[in-house]
């Protein structure tokens, strides 16, 4: 098949770009540690007494790491002891430069996860352990979004973390 | 060999064929076109409604505004969703399908009845699907994506059967057609559009198939009650087994459109048939080992698979990095043919005002800027910044709701005037259409991304959010006042679509002409569609199976139906 010249010399030059991204996919997963979830565990959101999730909260890990457990339902986030009366999102204080793995999993319909300013965006589908690591270095206040849609409240389910 | 290149090159090219393919044809294409755009003008016009209710500035100017008639904004949302994008596309790719493929061919279909069938089916699915919305607004709010544990009422599921069995009937057609003109015509390659089309409705029953387990295995009998549990996770993998190639099924219609009527409509030949083939081809076997890639954020999906699929995504993006020299090369021929000088001079001296040339070129321009945004969303780890945010209608509103719809109603702008006997309504109508259609999805597509950094989420009534930043409103603000702009096209589009079918005065006079011949120099290779669909299959199974195993747990023992909540939740 006849391939023009500059056809060639374009197609070669794709083929570089696309390299490169997948190069910078390789590095931004070994040198950055930049890792996308991966399965954890399967939960019976119907029964969840003897889980983790049966107490959400944060858990120091010693040193400057923690975990969170965290439950999603229909329309609201409950992280642990600081959250509030039903309707008032809950809010988690973390000690700035903490490395916190967040596990979380829904009661009834899928919800998301995502923080914003940090690498965390979670699918949190029932059944289904969600885990991801996020560093947080600065302070202030971060909003904890649900971002797949959860029925008729989805746009009022949120929660904060406070950096301190 | 020169001489019989450029007895090919010179093979007549039609625009009216036999007066019995002619009759048929009108009745089943001009069916399907009217319906098509029936459940566009809903599905459309809802559009710009929610653009209003997301944005914070007009909930606050107009606090008592709703909807009209989907006033429950999730409501509105899976109508606009399921309209547009699920039957709108379809019924118009079904139409276009017979059109190109009776024209191309110089050939009735392999059979016309079926092909009725095929369209009451579809007819019937629209039909059901805007029942169950109107009057079930609550429960049917699953969106055009109905992920359970959210359970819709029985004939939401129904709808989508009907309109998949439809397309099924389309895709049998086709290439049944096709195979009979081979036959016909031993050794002769199909022309361009056909070998297009086969493709498309190759891939098309293969990847359906992912959905058709779902609706049919998982979620309808759930919604009639016969089953209580089910596995979300399960259901999110089937349904972007079917998600990906979905939206090649939507590109390959308009991209028949610009490789094969566009060069023609701007007076060139296209610049290399075998290597649109390619292009083509690559699209089909490349599309459905890609899906995990919707996938990324899932807890439910191993690191491996997803690298797997991100790998494949990367080669997919080839063809359309193809067509964008292909294209650009013809294009370039026609703009220098029509005195463009220089670098970029050729760009201006094509047919900007034409409607129809000008929906493409609008088109492709859209789908470079949502192509980039793609390319973003598919890489691994940015697409933690972006996923299920605003970023990602942005993107598909410069692809879907750009090149693709915009390119379809090109095509419209000249089909239902040939189908109705009667020239456009308003061409200079047509001309502001393609214009404020381009604009408005530019900003909108912009805003979008915008917002979606700002950490606002898709498919949220955010004009009532308690969480949004400042930049954030800025943004969604933005996308409203986008939200005028297409209004204003739609309701633009709609009108000359409506006088055109009511009747315009003046008789058809132009419509594209369509080749019937391919060059004879198409490598024998291309056409061996049994090794290309055994590639496509096979290649599936490589990338499926591992991600469908693991969904269902294999190592944990199958357990398919797993849980519902106590109680199906209503949305």
């Amino acid at each position: 098949m006849h391939i023009n010249r500059y056809e060639r010399a374009w197609l070669t030059a794709v083929a570089v770009t696309l390299g490169v991204f997948a190069a910078a996919m390789l590095v931004g997963l070994l040198a950055f540690g930049i890792r996308l979830p991966s399965p954890v565990a399967r939960v019976d959101p119907n029964n969840l007494a003897n889980t983790p999730f049966a107490k959400p909260g944060l858990k120091s890990l010693g040193g400057a790491r923690y975990e969170l457990y965290a439950t999603a339902k229909m329309w609201q986030f409950d992280a642990g002891r600081e959250a509030g009366p039903l309707g008032v999102p809950p809010q988690i204080r973390i000690p700035a430069r903490s490395e916190v793995t967040f596990y979380v999993t829904s009661l009834d319909v899928n919800h998301g996860f995502y923080i914003e300013d940090h690498s965390i965006n979670l699918e949190v589908v029932p059944g289904q352990i969600a885990r991801a690591t996020v560093t947080f270095m600065q302070p202030g206040e971060y909003k904890i979004i649900c971002n797949h849609y959860c029925g008729a409240g989805h746009q009022v389910m949120y929660g904060t973390v406070i950096v301190e | 060999m020169q001489a019989t290149l450029e007895k090919a090159g010179n093979a007549p090219a039609i625009a009216f064929p036999k007066l019995a393919l002619v009759k048929d044809e009108r009745a089943l294409v001009g069916a399907h076109m009217i319906t098509a755009f029936s459940a566009l003008a809903i599905g459309a016009l809802l559009g710009p409604f929610q653009a209003f209710h997301r944005a914070p500035g007009f909930v606050e100017a107009f606090p008592d505004a709703a909807i009209p008639v989907f006033s429950y904004y999730y409501q509105a949302l899976t109508a606009h969703g399921t309209l547009n994008a699920l039957f709108f596309t379809f019924i118009f790719i079904s139409g276009f399908s017979y059109f190109m493929t009776g024209r191309s061919l110089q050939r009735k279909l392999w059979s016309l009845p079926l092909a009725w069938v095929g369209f009451v089916s579809m007819l019937l699915g629209l039909l059901a699907m805007l029942y169950v919305l109107l009057t079930d607004p609550q429960r049917s709010a699953v969106l055009y994506t109905f992920y359970p544990p959210l359970i819709a009422p029985p004939l939401f599921y129904i709808g989508l059967v009907l309109l998949v069995l439809g397309c099924w009937i389309t895709a049998a057609n086709v290439i049944v057609t096709a195979n009979l003109w081979r036959k016909e015509h031993k050794g002769e390659a199909l022309p361009l559009a056909v070998f297009a089309a086969v493709a498309n409705h190759w891939m098309f029953i293969v990847s359906s198939v992912g959905v058709a387990v779902e609706v049919v295995a998982l979620l309808l009998p759930a919604s009639l009650g016969l089953i209580t549990r089910t596995d979300p996770q399960l259901s999110r993998v089937l349904f972007w087994f079917f998600g990906h190639p979905l939206v090649y099924y939507w590109l390959v219609p308009a991209y028949i459109s610009i490789y094969t009527l566009l060069p023609n409509q701007t007076g060139v030949k296209l610049f290399s048939d075998p290597l649109a083939r390619v292009a083509f081809l690559m699209l089909m076997i490349f599309a459905l080992p890609t899906g995990v890639h919707h996938l990324f954020a899932d807890p439910g999906v191993s690191e491996v698979n997803k690298a797997i699929h991100t790998f494949f995504t990367l080669l997919v993006a080839i063809p359309s990095f193809m067509t964008a020299f292909n294209i650009g090369a013809t294009l370039e021929a026609a703009g220098r043919a029509r005195g463009g000088r220089g670098l970029f001079g050729w760009m201006a001296t094509l047919q900007w005002n034409d409607p129809v040339v000008a929906a493409q070129l609008i088109g492709l321009i859209l789908f470079m800027m949502g192509g980039f945004s793609g390319l973003i969303q598919a890489s691994a780890q940015l697409n933690i910044t972006v996923h299920n945010t605003s970023w990602v209608p942005g993107h598909f509103h410069q692809t879907v709701g750009g090149i693709v719809a915009l390119t379809y109603i090109g095509i419209a702008y000249w089909l239902v005037p040939m189908i109705r006997g009667r020239a456009l309504f308003s061409k200079k109508m047509a001309l502001a259409q393609v214009y404020t259609w381009g604009l408005g999805m530019m900003l909108f597509g912009h805003t979008m991304a915008e917002s979606g950094l700002n950490g606002v989420p898709r498919r949220s009534l955010t004009g009532i959010s308690p969480f949004l930043n400042e930049a954030a409103k800025f943004w969604l603000n933005g996308a409203a006042v986008a939200g005028v702009i297409l209004l204003i096209s739609v309701i633009l589009l709609l009108i000359n679509l409506g006088a055109t079918l009511i009747g315009a005065p003046r008789p058809v006079t132009d419509a594209p002409t369509i080749d019937t011949r391919a060059p004879e120099r198409v490598p024998a290779i291309l056409n061996r569609w049994g090794v290309w669909v055994g590639i496509l299959v096979a290649l599936t199974l490589i990338a499926w199976l591992p991600v469908i195993a693991e969904a269902l747990s294999v190592t944990e023992g199958f357990q398919i139906l797993r849980w519902l909540p106590s109680g199906v939740p209503v949305p």
